[in-house]
């Protein structure tokens, strides 16, 4: 109702991708924790990664609402596949809005994964608080040197480019910090292990260390100190990105709760005879649709230039919150066997957990949300 | 080489069909519709024979309601250039006979010339499996139904046909038409960049009044009926019994 047709044709082409590729791996991937390359070598192929980039730098060039599309097709089918539709999409609107043509040279293959990219910020004393990273960029020549460590960066494990927030100004605070496009096959780096997850363990997540690694002026993305800025600048989309994945997350969960209540038999009965089972239903059904109609807005909002902070903070929030909660009770619909490993609600709750600490916690998001309701009142 | 390939909006196959109340038919209003299949198989291959350098143009049409259009959008999504919506219904419940739909094709080849038509071998909506050879015979040009592979060779196609039993390859001369079975192709996802590039290609709409063919349907459909509903299995206890069973209740052995 909200999709005009193109947005539709988006939806049913991701689908059918997503049925036939995509949710039928999930169960092996998560078990394996393994990296799809083929998944990705595909999704490449069709466009799937690089969403909003303009059709003259080489992308589709669809609007937000279309991402948000997109990511909640993928997600039911598996979060870390959206996830990592998430972080290509992440980079290359930084590429695109802050990249010179050289730097932009490398959008074809981040979008086709040829080349794997990285996002990283998070260190062991900076996380929630991101002016406190200790990883350093000091001038050299015309260059840099980095030195310092991210942990809990996704696709650490295997990535080929990292975009690494480095302090590059000690005094200036969050006017310090510029964003480096760093080789991370280059001399210097060293990749810590792989991290085993709760949830979306198709994921590759880990930590990289940096020791002297030498950066040339080429490095830099966008403006010099302007770091802490740019990354806030895409975390609007990053939000209704992770949004629309916890969405897709929880209407994964509703589908198979639904089909398992109209099979499963007890006391002569389908389940789903049983009011106190519809009602679980229904309680998921409806918090699904508003966390989905949050998006939308949060999406529509973006790209119609309004003021989408508080509306990205509200869907961000509400469907992390409701993608756990609502998983949950896909659980509870099965019983027993939702506590089953090689369930696909089993692994569905475990993967919902995240989306309520990534991409900014539900905590910040809250703090967010009523910060722009005291300062701008509280109209809608 | 100029290729057309018929395409037909159907309701979706994952759509679990309703029965209207009044047993007119099914219940066709707000459910999911999309390309027939066997459809999306023969643009399948007119695209590739296309991308092998075999044909020059693909054109996709459909005969129906307006909303046909977005089927058509697909359609130059996957690849073909252009697309021709005859306008034959605003009734979305009205399906256009074999018959009807052959002439109309029949009308629009004419001014079209195209060397081969790939249609689906059958729509999944009635499964009437008649349009592709209603055709063929209105046109005078040979056809080959139910094909599993395509070659085209100078003036010629060469058709292998999955028949009871195997296989049987057929040489047509062009032009011909060709209808399609399951086996022959998997059609591809499309690409999101080809979605936007469909938009720029051009549908061009028919009235069904300009083309002076009647379509008044010929068959009237008395009633539809929803199939038994499954009844649910039961567990045996024994081989004995099972035997016992198919023998006596079942009436299988
Ligand atoms: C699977 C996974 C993938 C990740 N991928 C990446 C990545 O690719 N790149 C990257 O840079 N990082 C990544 N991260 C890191 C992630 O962004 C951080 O974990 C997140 O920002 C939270 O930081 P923290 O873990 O240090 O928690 P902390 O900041 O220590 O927070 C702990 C708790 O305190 C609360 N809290 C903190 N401050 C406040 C406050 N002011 N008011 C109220 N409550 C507060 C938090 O909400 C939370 O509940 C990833 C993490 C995981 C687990």
């Amino acid at each position: 109702m909200f999709l005009n047709e193109t947005q539709e044709e988006v939806r049913a082409t991701t689908r059918s991708f997503v049925n036939n590729v995509v949710r039928p791996a999930a169960e092996t991937l998560d078990r394996e924790e393994r990296f799809p390359t083929e998944i990705y070598d595909e999704m490449g192929k069709l466009g799937l990664f690089g969403i909003a980039v303009p059709e003259e730098l080489g992308g589709p060039g669809f609007d937000t609402l279309t991402y948000a599309v997109v990511m909640e097709e993928l997600s039911r089918g598996y979060a870390s596949v959206a996830d990592q539709c998430g972080l290509v999409e992440l980079i290359s609107t930084l590429l695109v809005r802050h990249g010179t043509p050289e730097q932009q040279k490398m959008l074809p293959d981040v979008m086709s994964m040829k080349r794997k990219v990285a996002y990283c910020i998070t260190e062991p004393e900076a996380g929630t608080d991101v002016s406190g990273i200790r990883t350093t960029a000091t001038r050299d020549g015309d260059g840099w040197v980095l030195n310092g460590g991210k942990i809990w960066i996704h696709n650490a494990p295997v990535a080929d480019t990292g975009f690494v927030l480095a302090r590059t100004d000690k005094e200036a605070g969050n006017r310090g910090m510029s964003i480096f496009i760093v080789d991370l096959h280059a001399k210097g780096v060293e990749r810590g292990p792989k991290e085993h997850k709760m949830g979306q363990r198709a994921s590759q997540v880990g930590g990289l260390d940096f020791q002297d690694v030498r950066l040339g002026a080429d490095a830099l993305l966008g403006e010099m100190n302007r770091g802490f800025h740019m990354m806030m600048s895409v975390l609007d989309k990053g939000r209704v990105g992770i949004a629309a994945l916890a969405v897709g997350i929880a209407q994964a969960g509703l589908e198979a709760a639904v089909d398992y209540a109209g099979t499963r038999k007890q006391f002569g009965k389908h389940i789903s005879e049983f009011q106190g089972v519809q009602w679980l239903l229904a309680d998921m059904a409806k918090d699904i649709e508003a966390a989905r109609l949050l998006v939308y807005s949060a999406a529509m909002k973006i790209d119609r230039g309004l003021d989408a902070t508080r509306a990205c903070s509200m869907a961000k929030c509400f469907a992390g919150d409701i993608a756990v909660s609502r998983t949950a009770d896909a659980v509870q619909v099965f019983g027993g066997s939702g506590y089953i490993r090689g369930f696909e609600v089993e692994r569905l709750y475990r993967d919902a957990k995240i989306t309520q600490i990534y991409e900014g916690t539900n905590q910040i998001q809250r703090m967010i949300i009523a910060r722009e309701l005291l300062r701008k009142g509280a109209e809608a | 080489m100029k290729i057309l390939v018929p395409i037909k909006r159907v309701v979706d196959y994952n759509v679990r069909v309703r029965v209207r109340t009044d047993g007119s038919g099914l219940e066709l209003n707000n459910v999911k519709m999309s390309m027939n299949p066997f459809d999306e198989i023969a643009l399948e291959e007119a695209v590739r024979l296309k991308e092998k350098g075999v044909a020059t143009e693909v054109i996709a049409i459909s005969i129906g309601v307006p909303q046909a259009k977005d089927t058509l959008r697909t359609a130059l999504a996957m690849g073909a250039d252009r697309a021709i919506l005859v306008h034959a219904t605003d009734d979305v419940c009205q399906d256009i006979e074999p018959l009807s739909v052959a002439r109309i094709l029949e009308k629009i080849i004419k001014s079209e010339a195209p060397q081969l038509v790939i249609a689906g071998k059958q729509a999944i909506d009635n499964d009437m499996n008649a349009t592709g050879q209603m055709l063929a015979a209105a046109l005078g040009w040979g056809q080959a139904t139910y094909a599993s592979a395509i070659e085209v060779q100078n003036n010629t196609v060469l058709v292998t046909r999955e028949i009871d039993g195997g296989l049987q390859t057929l040489c047509l001369k062009l032009p011909a038409v060709v209808t399609t079975d399951l086996r022959l192709n998997q059609p591809r996802y499309v690409a999101l960049p080809a979605i936007m590039k469909a938009k720029k290609k051009t549908i061009d709409e028919i009235s069904i009044k300009t083309l002076g063919i009647d379509i008044t349907p010929r068959l009237s459909i008395l009633s539809t009926a929803e199939p038994p509903k499954r009844q649910a299995g039961i567990k045996v206890k024994s081989v004995d019994e099972l035997v016992s069973k198919l023998k006596n209740e079942a009436g299988v052995l």
